[in-house]
């Protein structure tokens, strides 16, 4: 294995907040996946014993319930960081509207997935798949709320769920609700696989520091990457992101 | 000519003064939130107020909402149907057989246009009307007839009210409930297979006392009697917050009361007045009898089996299948699928890893 | 020529039943009796898992409410080789004996009563003379001359309001009602009082069910656990309050039930104990067990079928067996795939629509062609009548001296022969009398409850074939029944752990199907045949036969 004496650029990708978020979010799912498996399963760790001297599964419950709230204004933080933050985390980025980033849909599937074709990608954010991925994820986010928050409206007085109970006679019942929110968590575990997976082989293959660069916010562009990237910015965002 | 008692009849009749009976719509016009002549109206209005006709139809139906119905201990049902409501057509109990029944009913409807009340237990059949006949009538044109001028409906039971079990997969009659086949009328869904007596004669005493339908959830039903899950009224609830599950019929945990949350106690997504009124005058209900709630009281609960599993199987998968089966499942095949990939990367992508990144900037 | 009417609906009755015959010279001289309403739930049950079953068939009826449950289980438990504890058998006959006590009573006052009880008449009646009747005939505490008032005077206001409710277009003041006004004030009376006692008997399901209707049963047993030491299972009050409510029932039974009965047959035997006897065939599948459901020679009603009403030979049923009971569609609104000439064993049966019939609204159904929702059920190419008469017939037939017993104490009592028995008041009067039975049985099945529990046997659950794991790739299993109505059975095949073909053959199939290929008519067609007519515009005395069956369509057609 050879050192790459390519010139490279420093940039500046995720902002602290984008990091924050980021981070607390994981930990959030990592939470809410372990106590919603264990609330779908319940271990059955006591016997013989009266209900008055445990609350386990109250607990369970109740940490499902604190990430559950931390988790929503989490995402709603970073819905509104995608209005005004830096270039890589803006919301155009994740909604394929223009033919560029669907023929770069393509070329990573081709590059990436199916390594038929070699060459670099170019996005020094997130690739548009990529970026596509977290649109769908953030929309499984919403629906998570949604399913979560609505089952929960019935077991609370506080202001926030209620505008969630509309949701549940908008699916049939509480059935229905509870079957979506338990099933979407594993879309969340196979996301989750999937994604560090990803960000290691990214690493592995692309060497530009991008695990780190989610504690750190640094990413290490090749220069010529840089510069194209440059050129076409204009073009792609009306406000060139901040170095 | 006929002679109909008004309510101040009645009372008088059960020897109540006057001066008593004053008084009383001043308390309910208190109650009711109405200024101080609104006990004027009240008197007025019982004074001069025939029993509520009634008219109660069976469509498909197994007449266990009549049955539920006749338990109702407050009030009693020979006291609503002798002094509070005129059941004036209802097939299990009437006199009357034949074209002198379907008589009954349309008299009704000439006499009281838009002051009778139509109750319905049983689905409708679309897939072909003739799946459910009367007099030669099917229960569509017998419906439609009846609700263009009545001033509500009362949907009995989840047949009336979601379909229950005729309309579970494969609904082989295209049976449905009242308030996908008519339109224009307000409809009370009081939900269960069959709803609670106490319930039933509730919502009926409610329409009498109140004069107009109670306040509805979304999906129709009363809030009075269904706006709790049975598991937040759930007197096994401490156990469940305490994690102490009852695992198998009659197991240790059974013959102490735990949770019946494993045995697949549907209590949790269950909207029901189970475990507050529960049944037959108080006795008991079916968690406290040992039974996980099966969910009767929801729509399409029949399609959300089996009923000794927590969630619904997923369609499609066969009854044991559960979404963890098969979130384990893909969870298996992804990981195969990532050692594949990162094997294949080793091999195919082998330039990049090891040499300098610009020799292989150039597509291949 | 003879005149066709039309009576539908049958009220009185659970469900959708339309009869039409035909009247020459005052007497019925051929009958129609057709199922209008259809649910298909036999098709929904198909890839569902067995130990859901019992929650499907449950709602097949609302007024036998248990005993499609009950019937599922031991299906299930047949064909998987279960045999259930002790305390879980007893549990299921006290359900199912609550629900034949409240069932019969039910029927006798709230759907039966009016074909004989004027309740015009009892508004002329004197209440002092009723009550010396009442008190002459019974020791019921509720028969004092202010009481009997108290309940015209309440008749009387209803009257007068002009708003008749369930009264309104009754047959009131037709000539063949006989009994005087003071006795049919009695049974106004009785009426109002079985209408709210009804209600307290249930409460047995409550108990071990967890509501009424439709309680909870389990595969493998029963879902109550008893713990004579917690709160929260079947305990000593749980106990005690099933036992008072059972000796309450017998209170009821022997004060009101049976002495009303009597007093009725008693106006009305010279002639209705020899109207409506119809078929001359009848079976019984025998229920109660008390050594295991495995062992029929324990029960309490014995299995078996009497054929041309000949008692002194009983055959034997044997429900697996290819030839003995079959279902007919050729009236039916189905198809079979091997076309409409064929008798289907119920393992093989197949429920599949085919409406021929006239589109709604339609006046008049063609008899010549498929006119009912009920499959027509046979016994080795016979028709059976099942019900109340079929068992206790059967248990006379056994000579089983309790049966003996009441039968012959009653006929004496009545001054009838044997045969009066095989009439629309026989069957009237074997419902009474085996309520009789039931109420006695019920407190001996209680008794032995209590003694398991005190010996310390408190299982309730056989759980070793609860996990589908444990089950074979195919199995095929019969449960019978006798519900309140007759002989009930389901059929179920098994495979893959779901069900592949569940089929119910119901008491109300034996009895109000439509005719089979050889033009042999069922019990109720049977039984209408020679009934007298008075008026052809007010048919009560269709009613009486009809009613004696106590029809109920949701069972039959499902
Ligand atoms: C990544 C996000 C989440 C995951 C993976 C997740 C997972 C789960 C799972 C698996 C269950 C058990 C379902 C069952 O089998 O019955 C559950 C229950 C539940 N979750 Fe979540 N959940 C998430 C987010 C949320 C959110 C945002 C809320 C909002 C309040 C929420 C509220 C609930 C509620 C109310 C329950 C039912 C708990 C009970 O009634 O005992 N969840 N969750
Ligand atoms: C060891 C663990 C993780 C590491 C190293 C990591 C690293 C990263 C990196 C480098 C990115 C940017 C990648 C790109 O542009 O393609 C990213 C984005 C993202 N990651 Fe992770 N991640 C981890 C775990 C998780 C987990 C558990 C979740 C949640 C299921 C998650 C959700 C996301 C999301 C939603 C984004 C998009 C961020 C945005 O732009 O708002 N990550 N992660
Ligand atoms: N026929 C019938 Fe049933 C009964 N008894 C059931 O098996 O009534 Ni609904
Ligand atoms: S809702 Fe249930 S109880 Fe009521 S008629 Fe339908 S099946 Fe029977
Ligand atoms: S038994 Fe059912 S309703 Fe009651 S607490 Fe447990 S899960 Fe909830
Ligand atoms: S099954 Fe029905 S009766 Fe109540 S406890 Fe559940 S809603
Ligand atoms: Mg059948």
């Amino acid at each position: 294995m050879k050192s790459r004496s390519v010139p490279l650029r420093e940039v500046y990708v995720w902002e602290l907040p984008v990091r924050i978020y980021h981070w607390i979010n994981a930990l959030c799912i990592l939470a809410l996946c372990i106590t919603g498996y264990i609330i779908g399963n319940p271990i059955a760790v006591m016997k013989g014993t009266e209900a008055y001297q445990n609350f386990w599964f109250g607990n369970v419950r109740f940490i499902h319930f604190v990430a559950a709230f931390l988790f929503f204004f989490n995402f709603v933080f970073r819905t509104y960081w995608g209005f005004v933050g830096n270039e890589y985390s803006r919301w155009y980025n994740f909604i394929p509207l223009k033919k560029s980033q669907w023929i770069e849909i393509l070329e990573v599937i081709k590059v990436d997935v199916l390594q038929v074709k070699h060459k670099q990608i170019d996005s020094i954010g997130h690739n548009s798949l990529a970026s596509f991925i977290y649109f769908i994820t953030f929309l499984m986010f919403l629906l998570q709320c949604l399913t979560g928050f609505g089952m929960y409206a019935a077991m609370s007085t506080s202001y926030l769920p209620q505008l969630f109970a509309w949701f549940v006679p908008f699916l049939g019942g509480d059935i229905a609700v509870r079957q979506i929110h338990h099933i979407l968590m594993w879309a969340f575990i196979l996301f989750a696989i999937v994604h560090v997976y990803l960000v290691f082989y990214h690493d592995y293959i692309e060497r530009r520091g991008i695990t780190s660069s989610m504690i750190g916010g640094w990413k290490f562009i090749e220069e010529d990457v840089a510069l194209r990237n440059d050129d076409s910015a204009t073009s792609t965002s009306p406000k060139k992101g901040k170095k | 000519m006929e002679k109909r008692p008004s309510y101040y009849q009645e009372v008088k009749g059960k020897g109540i003064a006057r001066r008593d009976f004053l008084k009383f719509c001043t308390t309910m016009a208190a109650f009711l939130g109405l200024e101080a002549n609104g006990a004027g109206q009240i008197a007025n209005a019982l004074q001069t107020k025939p029993r509520l006709p009634v008219i109660w139809f069976h469509f498909q139906e197994c007449t266990c909402c009549s049955e539920s119905f006749i338990r109702s201990s407050h009030p009693l049902v020979a006291d609503i149907v002798l002094n509070k409501i005129s059941l004036d057509y209802q097939e299990t109990l009437m006199a009357a057989s034949g074209f002198q029944a379907e008589e009954a009913y349309q008299a009704v409807m000439k006499k009281y246009p838009g002051q009778y009340i139509v109750m319905v237990e049983g689905s409708i059949p679309t897939e072909n009307e003739a799946y459910c006949c009367i007099g030669g009538r099917s229960a569509l044109q017998i419906l439609e007839e009846a609700v263009a001028n009545c001033m509500a409906v009362v949907a009995w039971g989840n047949c009336a009210s979601s379909g229950c079990v005729q309309a579970a997969s494969p609904n082989p009659t295209g049976a449905k409930p009242v308030h996908e086949v008519i339109s224009g009328k307000p409809v009370v869904n009081v939900q269960g297979c069959p709803p609670i007596a106490d319930v039933m004669a509730g919502v009926v005493v409610h329409l009498l006392t109140f004069g107009r339908i109670p306040q509805l959830d979304s999906l129709g039903r009363p809030k009075a009697f269904y706006s709790r899950r049975v598991h937040d009224t759930c007197y096994r609830r401490a156990s469940f917050d305490a994690g102490l599950f009852v695992e198998s019929f009659d197991d240790e945990g059974a013959k102490r009361g735990y949770c019946l949350y494993k045995m697949g106690c549907k209590g949790p997504v269950t909207y029901n007045s189970c475990g507050i009124i529960k049944w037959n005058d108080g006795v008991s209900y079916p968690i406290q009898s040992g039974h996980p709630c099966i969910g009767c009281s929801e729509k399409g609960f029949w399609d959300n089996g089996p009923f000794y599993q927590h969630l619904p199987s997923v369609a499609g998968f066969g009854i044991e299948t559960t979404a963890d089966k098969i979130g384990l499942g893909l969870g298996v095949l992804t990981a195969a699928g990532m050692a594949a990939h990162a094997i294949t990367t080793n091999i195919r992508k082998h330039k990049e890893i090891t040499n300098e990144p610009e020799t292989n900037l150039k597509e291949s | 020529m003879a005149e066709r009417i039309v009576i539908d609906p049958i009220t009185r009755i659970e469900g959708h039943l339309r009869v039409e015959i035909e009247v020459k010279d005052g007497f019925v001289t051929d009958a129609f009796s057709a199922g209008t309403m259809v649910r298909g739930i036999e098709t929904i049950l198909k890839g569902r898992d067995p130990r859901d079953a019992w929650a499907f068939v449950g709602r097949v009826c609302g007024v036998c409410t248990s005993t499609h449950s009950l019937t599922s289980v031991r299906t299930v438990e047949n064909a998987l080789g279960i045999s259930v504890p002790p305390n879980a058998e007893l549990i299921r006959n006290l359900m199912a004996n609550a629900l034949y006590i409240q069932d019969h009573v039910v029927h006798f006052y709230a759907l039966h009563a009016l074909d004989w009880v004027d309740v015009v008449s009892a508004l002329s009646a004197n209440p002092a003379e009723s009550s010396r009747i009442a008190q002459s005939i019974s020791a019921w505490p509720k028969s004092s001359v202010g009481y009997f008032t108290d309940v015209q005077n309440q008749v009387k206001k209803f009257v007068e309001s002009g708003q008749l409710g369930i009264f309104a277009n009754g047959y009131w003041g037709h000539k063949a009602y006989k009994l005087p006004p003071e006795v049919n004030l009695i049974a106004v009376a009785h009426y109002l009082e079985a209408l709210e006692w009804q209600k307290e008997l249930v409460k047995v399901h409550t108990i071990f069910g967890g509501k009424n209707p439709h309680p909870n049963y389990v595969v493998g047993g029963v879902p109550c656990s008893i713990n004579i030491d917690e709160a929260n299972a079947i305990n000593a009050e749980r106990l005690a309050f099933v036992g008072q409510l059972f000796q309450d029932a017998k209170v009821f039974v022997d004060q009101v039930y049976i002495p009303d009965l009597l007093a009725v047959a008693t106006y009305y035997k010279s002639d209705w104990g020899a109207i409506g006897g119809g078929l001359t065939n009848y079976m019984s599948f025998g229920d109660f067990p008390t050594n295991g459901y495995n062992h029929p020679e324990s029960f309490k009603m014995p299995r078996g079928v009497i054929l041309n009403r000949d008692l002194s030979k009983i055959h034997e049923i044997k429900a697996e067996d290819q030839d003995e009971i079959q279902e007919f569609i050729n009236n039916s609104w189905y198809e079979y795939s091997k076309g409409d000439k064929v008798g289907l064993h119920p393992w093989e049966g197949e429920t599949k629509f085919n409406y021929t019939g006239p589109k709604p609204p339609y006046k008049n159904l063609d008899f010549s062609q498929k006119y009912s929702w009920v499959k027509t059920p046979r016994w080795k190419g016979l028709p059976m009548e099942v019900g109340p008469l079929s068992r206790m017939l059967v248990g006379y037939a056994s000579g089983l001296p309790e049966y003996k017993e009441v039968i012959e104490s009653t006929l004496k009592a009545l001054d009838v022969p044997v045969t009066a028995l095989f009439s629309t008041l026989g069957r009237t009067a074997a419902r009474g009398l085996e309520t009789k039975l039931v109420c006695g049985w019920a407190l001996e099945f209680y008794q032995q409850l209590l003694d398991n529990i005190k010996n310390g046997d408190s299982r309730t659950m056989n759980n070793e074939k609860w996990e589908p794991e444990s089950w074979p790739k195919m199995a095929k299993g019969i449960g019978l029944v006798e519900a309140p109505r007759g002989a009930l059975s389901h059929f179920i095949v098994i495979e893959d752990k779901k069900i592949a073909n569940y089929q119910m053959v119901v008491p109300t199939t034996w009895n109000a199907s439509p005719r089979d290929l050889n033009g042999q008519r069922s019990a109720y067609e049977a039984a209408l045949i020679g009934t007298p007519i008075a008026d052809p515009k007010n048919p009560l005395e269709v009613l009486r036969t009809i009613h004696s069956f106590d029809p109920c369509l949701a069972c039959a057609v499902h």
